[in-house]
């Protein structure tokens, strides 16, 4: 009896759950179709047959210390198979949104994100920052809307210029800074959160996996995690094999790609304007050739055909091709098998809100008409923002939540069996 | 005396082109009984319409009183042979005859000496056969429910609703039994996902209203007289009352088992473990509380795997009955039952197990009233099976849905108090992991539904064979005769059962069984009234018949009547009790002065059935015979389906149905062993704890006789082996081939022919 463990059910936990998607989860009695058709659960201890039982008991140790719930890729194909609606699909997404809600430090964020209710208070922090920025500005330009002409680096306002975003929102003393910092605090927290992750699963058995040699690093593993999971969805394409499950990967991959497509514009941009135009050529006092290269490239409003440019427009049409994609998929589950809970919309939402404000603000600064074309631009900052800012605490957390439990899960051999050749 | 006999043989059906049914037509017309039968036919189709009509147009022109139908099996076609007061015997051409004939090339071409054989016998049991005339009793209509709780308010209502009279006798003061100390039941109604209320005041309240029931309360049966229709019930309500009772519906439900027997997990020992009906009493009381320190508990845990205090019991099963019971009068000693019961109790730890379907569902009741009662408290159901059969997945589908309700397959593996008056449950082989321990503030253990028939003998017959149900040790108590075929009849002809009492059962079943058990009783009455059997020879008019000048006062028939059907005067000369009697026979096969005859089945009638048989006086060229008397309720009709799905075994063996191998009188064998048939084969139904004999004691009397008969042999020279009894039941059809071919390969070939033969 050496290896008798005490069970501590906790009915409160169990209610939490119920709260934030597993609504369902008493419904199971432990037939295991579920860990049976999942095409991505090891072979020692299943996932998520045993996720339910530990649920249904309020097993909240046991479930906050599980590596698999990141391991799942959420196909559904077990919802779409449990003879009893139970909806394991739907728990083990519940248990990553406990997991966003609590990891990541201060709590509160987390708190916020958990409900649509909070949904207010998220938009009015962004809301509030560039409403400041926008209306201080507009008190010194003497217009809320104003058109510039460029003279090398000065903008002026006149009648008949055009739409310079950066002329009501500076990037050097707003814009820039700002985000600069929502980015190093996003970044602090997330630390924290990987170091919690990490530190659960300590208690994680290993799998001897026969001819692997010793346990690799976590280096390699995170690497190889990265070159596969991650950059090539392998993991993910073996995640259900119907119509929508391709539906799922295919958007995902163009919304993933998107965003890296935006990064490296982002990149551009931000190293351009400080590395090249600000450090280089300001502060070195260096002129010409790379130098001149490095500047013009960062330099913002670019021109249409900027390569750079075709890159950020490409960006935002896959990012739009995905979103439709997913969207479709997400409102056409059944609701009997698969729910889509809080956690879903917010992100989706909230990207979507990027995208479109995103092409908006171009599509208007084109046509020069500033009404519309600072509104939509004032959106778009809030909802990057929202995005930005609240990053650990959202769905998106995944992004790194997931990385670092697939490479720990390598690491220790825990492995879908199909990969256990 | 049937003694103007038709015979008919039918060529439908493969016995046309199998035999020749002129030569059978021209053989029956010459027999030995030509003199008494006017009518011999052959028939295209014997069954059809036309076939029909010319045996009753014979009937009345000839004035036959018997008709000998050489056809199909007489378990098919019943409805349509029948000539209102004309005899009919069935001889089995099809089924047992031309379906299942095997060629032996060492003898071949038996099959019409075969069908000769049985045409023969045929002609000659029905030549000693008479229609029986009972006695046609005035019988009282009366039905005594015997137990006002739930069951037998159910009861009383449903007789009342048929327009019977009834009489609702109850030991206590109130009305309602076990129910009315329920907080609720598990559901009785659609959607039946919620314990609702039992609705016992309901049920009081109409039995009361009820012109029709008659209400005794602090009364008890003292004494049940007579027969079925015919019952004088003495009760003691304040004062002996003498009633006329018609039948008896039996309701006197259970009692919580002996709690002692649930000491190994931790009753008795530790305060806050507790059972299921004292759980259930503090929930009627109004509040859940710890009995260590009165207070609200956090966390109860229902425990229903009983293995830890079964194990013993079960263990014990295959030991000789002695050694089992010795280890629960230790356990009843304890409570302290001084005085030395005169009727011996069958209270063990099995009726824990034999409890398990309710204890399920009161588990999840109870865990229904944690959750009703404490909305914080979470119930903890560990169970070895979880038992909810048919509808009641609902309620457990409802049970699972409820957040605060946990559940887990376990084996409990001990029940220990902790420091702060915890207790701490061990198990194994969870859902949880394979070893696990769990702590909860109550633990409620189940509690075992014991029958009250387990203690006392209930009913007080003044019956010879005692005042209780015989042989209840069989059941553990139960006061039940043979539930899968004869749900409600007990050993008692006039008595059925329903509820608790018959076995573990729900109150939607219970109700169910009330109004079963009822339907019984008026039946029962109706076939008294009429002079015929009851169950399971339903409707059969014939009776025992006692030559009491030849009665040797031996008593063999009044101790093996399986029903208690004859008692006995000081002298020990039965005295019979048609009512109470099932028509099996029992006794005319005990009777050894052989004075016991029914008018339609005698000794001297199968006897000259037997003898009809023709046994040649050389076994190699004629090939040997073997008598099988074969069981009609269940041998009977596997023969049949074998016949039916092709299978044949030897053509030497024919059979003769008897109506229950406990109605096999000695002298028939010694008969076919004198006549020189090589061998005789007892095939009746399985006996045993899982009998299935229809009379319950037929075919394991007739082993025990076979003994008796063995010796006999053995005295003449013939070898024992030559009578052999074999089980089959109804089902076992493609067993039987194999049966009588080993027989025929393994005893007749190795002994080779009867010495008898020839003389």
């Amino acid at each position: 009896m050496s290896n008798t463990v005490r069970v501590q059910p906790d009915l409160k936990f169990i209610q939490e759950l119920q709260q934030v998607g597993g609504e369902s989860l008493k419904k199971c009695y432990q037939c295991a179709t579920c860990s049976v058709a999942c095409p991505l659960s090891p072979a020692d201890a299943p996932y998520p047959r045993k996720e339910m039982v530990w649920a249904q008991w309020g097993l909240k140790d046991r479930l906050l210390n599980d590596i698999d719930i990141w391991l799942c890729h959420n196909c559904g194909t077990c919802s779409d198979l449990c003879p009893r609606g139970a909806k394991p699909g739907d728990l083990l997404a519940a248990l990553r949104n406990m997991a966003y809600r609590n990891l990541a430090k201060p709590s509160i964020i987390g708190t916020w994100m958990s409900s649509a209710k909070y949904l207010p208070l998220l938009m009015l922090i962004p809301a509030l920052i560039y409403g400041f920025i926008w209306s201080m500005r507009a008190g010194v330009l003497g217009t809320a809307f104003p058109l510039f002409v460029a003279e090398g680096h000065e903008l002026t306002v006149a009648p008949g210029g055009e739409v310079i975003f950066g002329g009501l929102f500076p990037g050097d003393y707003f814009i820039d800074p700002i985000f600069g910092a929502v980015f190093l605090f996003m970044v602090f927290c997330f630390a924290g959160g990987i170091a919690r992750l990490l530190k659960s699963f300590e208690g994680m058995p290993r799998t001897f996996i026969v001819g692997r040699g010793p346990e690799p690093s976590f280096a390699s593993c995170l690497i190889d995690t990265l070159k596969n999971e991650v950059a090539q969805h392998s993991r993910f394409k073996n995640c259900g094999e119907e119509e929508k499950d391709v539906q799922r990967v295919t958007g995902h991959l163009f919304v993933f790609y998107s965003f890296i497509a935006l990064m490296v514009v982002t990149g551009v941009v931000a190293t351009g304007h400080w590395f090249g135009a600000w450090f280089l050529e300001h502060i070195m006092g260096l002129e010409g050739g790379l130098v001149g290269l490095i500047a013009w490239a960062g330099h913002t409003p670019m021109p249409l055909w900027s390569p750079v440019k075709l890159l950020a427009n490409a960006g935002a049409v896959g990012l739009v091709y995905g979103l439709m994609k997913l969207t479709s998929r997400r409102t056409s589950l059944d609701a009997s098998k698969s729910t889509s809970n809080w956690y879903d919309w917010y992100l989706i939402t909230v990207i979507w809100g990027i995208a479109l404000t995103g092409i908006g603000s171009e599509v208007f600064r084109l046509l020069g008409q500033p009404v519309l074309a600072y509104p939509t631009y004032y959106l778009h900052l809030i909802c990057v923002f929202m995005l930005l800012a609240y990053l650990p605490w959202s769905k998106l957390g995944h992004l790194v939540y997931r990385t670092v439990a697939l490479a720990y899960a390598r690491k220790i051999g825990r492995l879908p069996m199909g990969e256990l050749k | 005396m049937a003694e103007k006999l038709g015979v008919y043989i039918c060529s439908g059906c493969d016995i046309g082109t199998s035999l020749n049914v002129d030569e059978l037509v021209d053989y029956a017309k010459k027999g030995k009984l030509a003199g008494i039968t006017p009518v011999v036919k052959k028939s295209a189709v014997l069954c059809s319409p036309e076939g029909k009509a010319e045996i009753e147009a014979d009937i009345k022109e000839h004035g036959l009183d018997g008709v000998v139908l050489c056809a199909c099996s007489p378990r098919v076609k019943w409805d349509i042979f029948q000539f209102g007061a004309v005899q009919v015997e069935r001889v089995n051409l099809r089924e047992q005859c031309v379906w299942s004939y095997k060629e032996d090339p060492s003898v071949p071409n038996q099959l019409p000496l075969m069908a000769k054989d049985y045409i023969r016998m045929g002609m000659m049991k029905l030549s000693k056969s008479r229609i029986p005339t009972p006695d046609l009793p005035e019988t009282f209509k009366t039905i005594m429910v015997l137990g006002g709780g739930f069951t037998g308010l159910n009861a009383a209502l449903e007789a009342a609703k048929m327009g019977k009279d009834v009489v609702l006798v109850e030991k206590a003061a109130q009305l309602g039994g076990k129910a009315a100390t329920m907080y609720k039941s598990f559901p009785l109604s659609a959607p039946y996902t919620t314990a609702e209320d039992t609705g016992i005041a309901g049920l009081i309240e109409a039995v009361n209203a009820n012109p029709k029931i008659k209400v005794l309360v602090n009364a008890e049966l003292k004494l049940l007289e007579g027969a079925p229709g015919l019952y004088t019930a003495t009760v003691d309500a304040g004062g002996e009352q003498k009633l006329d009772i018609g039948a008896v519906v039996l309701a006197t439900g259970w009692v919580p088992g002996d709690k002692s027997f649930l000491a190994p997990m931790g009753y008795g020992s530790i305060k806050n473990v507790i059972t299921a009906s004292e759980f259930e009493a503090m929930v009627k009381a109004g509040e859940i509380k710890r009995p260590s320190d009165g207070k609200a508990p956090a966390s109860v845990a229902i425990l229903t795997d009983v293995t830890l205090c079964t194990k013993d019991a079960v263990a014990a099963e295959p030991c000789p009955e002695g050694e089992a019971v010795a280890e629960a009068p230790a356990a009843a000693a304890a409570e302290g039952e001084a005085e030395a019961p005169a009727y011996p109790s069958t209270e063990s730890a099995k009726h824990l197990a034999y409890s398990s379907e309710l204890t399920s569902l009161v588990a999840l009741k109870h865990a229904g009233y944690v959750r009703e009662k404490l909305p914080n408290a979470a119930a903890y159901v560990l169970y070895d099976h979880m038992m909810v059969p048919g509808i009641n997945e609902r309620y457990y589908k409802a049970a699972q849905d409820e957040a605060g309700i946990m559940l887990s397959k376990a084996s409990i593996t001990g029940v220990t108090e902790d420091a702060d008056g915890g207790v701490l449950i061990a198990a194994k082989d969870t859902l949880l992991g394979p070893d696990v321990e769990i702590k909860a503030d109550l633990v409620v253990l189940p509690t075992a539904v014991v029958p009250t028939t387990a203690h006392e003998p209930v009913m007080n017959f003044a019956y010879r064979q005692g005042p209780g149900f015989p042989d209840l040790d069989v059941f553990d108590g139960f006061a039940d005769s043979n539930y899968i075929c004869f749900p409600y009849e007990t050993r008692r002809t006039g008595v059925y059962a329903a509820g608790c009492v018959r076995q573990p059962m729900t109150m939607a079943t219970a109700r169910e069984d009330a109004a079963g058990a009822v339907l019984k009783a008026v039946q029962c009455i109706g076939s008294a009234n009429r002079g015929v059997a009851v169950h399971p020879r339903s409707g059969d008019m014939s009776f025992p018949v006692f030559n009491f000048q030849r009665c040797t006062q031996c008593k063999r028939c009044t101790e093996e009547c399986p029903f208690g059907a004859l008692d006995d005067d000081e002298k020990g000369t039965p005295k019979p009790n048609p009512t109470r009697c099932r028509r099996c026979g029992t006794c005319m096969g005990a009777c050894p002065e052989r004075v016991i005859s029914f008018d339609n089945y005698n000794i001297d009638q199968i006897g000259s059935t037997i003898k009809e048989v023709y046994v040649p006086d050389d076994m190699v060229t004629g090939g040997p015979r073997v008598i099988v008397l074969c069981c009609e309720n269940d041998a009977y009709p596997a023969l049949d389906m074998a016949g039916f799905r092709g299978k044949s075994w030897s053509p030497f063996v024919r059979f003769v149905p008897v109506r229950c191998l406990g109605s096999v009188n000695a002298i028939w064998v010694a008969d076919a062993i004198s006549k020189g048939v090589d061998g005789v084969i007892m095939l009746g139904c399985k006996y045993g704890a899982d009998y299935q004999c229809h009379f319950v004691k037929g075919s394991e009397l007739c082993s025990r006789r076979k003994t008796n008969i063995a010796e006999s042999l053995g005295r003449l020279g013939v070898e024992a082996e030559r009578v052999e009894q074999y089980e089959v039941s109804i089902d076992e059809y493609d067993k039987v081939p194999e049966i009588i071919d080993r027989f025929m390969s393994e005893v007749i070939t190795k002994f080779g022919p009867n010495p008898f033969k020839g003389y």
